[in-house]
């Protein structure tokens, strides 16, 4: 695999959220990111799933089990925000570890940065460039992020920040 | 306007295997062709070589972000423009 930049990887990760976008092909927040792990696009069929846990340990976590469809194993008791965005964050472990995923190369190409990258990825699943863009334009502000595309307030504040330096860039 | 097709294309490459199956298959040229690149660039990221589909991707983003950029480049005044009086430069016009 080639050596890449940061922003090259952020890049690719923005055209991958922005494909599931197109797919779900919703114009508004917030971005239905559950339905999409329950009505996935076929080819993902076996890759989307969401399991409810009890657990103390972590928020959510990917997991494949031999012979089974993938799934999202969420804790149950987050906050709706926090769920939301946890469930966005695990989706690019299951595309990565895809039949399609590993036939267009996503393992080796996002693996050694898995963390970052999801978290990047959920950020923009969640708050996609042209709604950003639209909420911008018609005089939304950075504290109303959080409750307009109803992912927690941490992760909005970082998604804003991102908006005004990465997506300028081409 | 060719970055905002790379755009398009890799995002549909995620729900879309017939353009990962056109690139394993030595196809890309046939995808590449309906989008809105230069002629120039249709003939470089048709014969790019790449181990993978993503890897693909950003061989790609390479060649269109350096076009784009020489192209901004190309638009722009020379710096010397503007710095002679109009007199000045109506004859430099006037002579050449």
């Amino acid at each position: 695999m080639i050596p890449i930049t940061r922003e090259e990887r952020q890049w690719f990760l923005r055209s991958l959220a922005q494909g599931l976008i197109n797919y779900l092909g919703v114009q508004e927040p917030p971005v239905p990111v559950e339905d999409l792990l329950k009505n996935p696009p076929p080819l993902y069929d076996s890759d989307f799933g969401v399991v409810d846990m009890y657990s103390n340990l972590w928020d959510a976590t990917f997991a494949r089990p031999p012979s089974q469809r993938g799934s999202i194993f969420v804790r149950i008791d987050l906050d709706p925000e926090e769920r939301r965005f946890a469930l966005a964050r695990e989706t690019l472990s299951a595309l990565i570890t895809s039949k399609h995923g590993r036939a267009m190369g996503l393992f080796d190409l996002l693996l050694p940065h898995l963390r970052e990258s999801a978290e990047f990825f959920a950020s923009y699943l969640l708050v996609p460039e042209p709604m950003l863009k639209a909420y911008h334009e018609q005089g939304g502000r950075a504290r109303g992020v959080a409750k307009t595309f109803s992912i927690p307030p941490f992760s909005a504040l970082q998604r804003w920040e991102d908006f005004h330096t990465i997506d300028h860039t081409p | 306007m060719s970055m905002q097709a790379l755009n398009k294309l890799v995002a549909r490459s995620i729900i879309d295997p017939g353009v990962v199956q056109a690139f394993s298959a030595g196809r890309i040229e046939d995808v590449i062709t309906e989008l809105d690149f230069s002629t120039e660039l249709c003939d470089r990221l048709s014969h790019l070589e790449a181990e993978s589909w993503a890897e693909y991707a950003i061989l790609a983003y390479r060649y269109v972000k350096a076009a784009e950029e020489r192209e901004v480049r190309i638009q722009l005044p020379s710096p010397l423009e503007g710095l002679l009086p109009d007199e000045k430069r109506a004859e430099d016009e006037q002579a050449a």
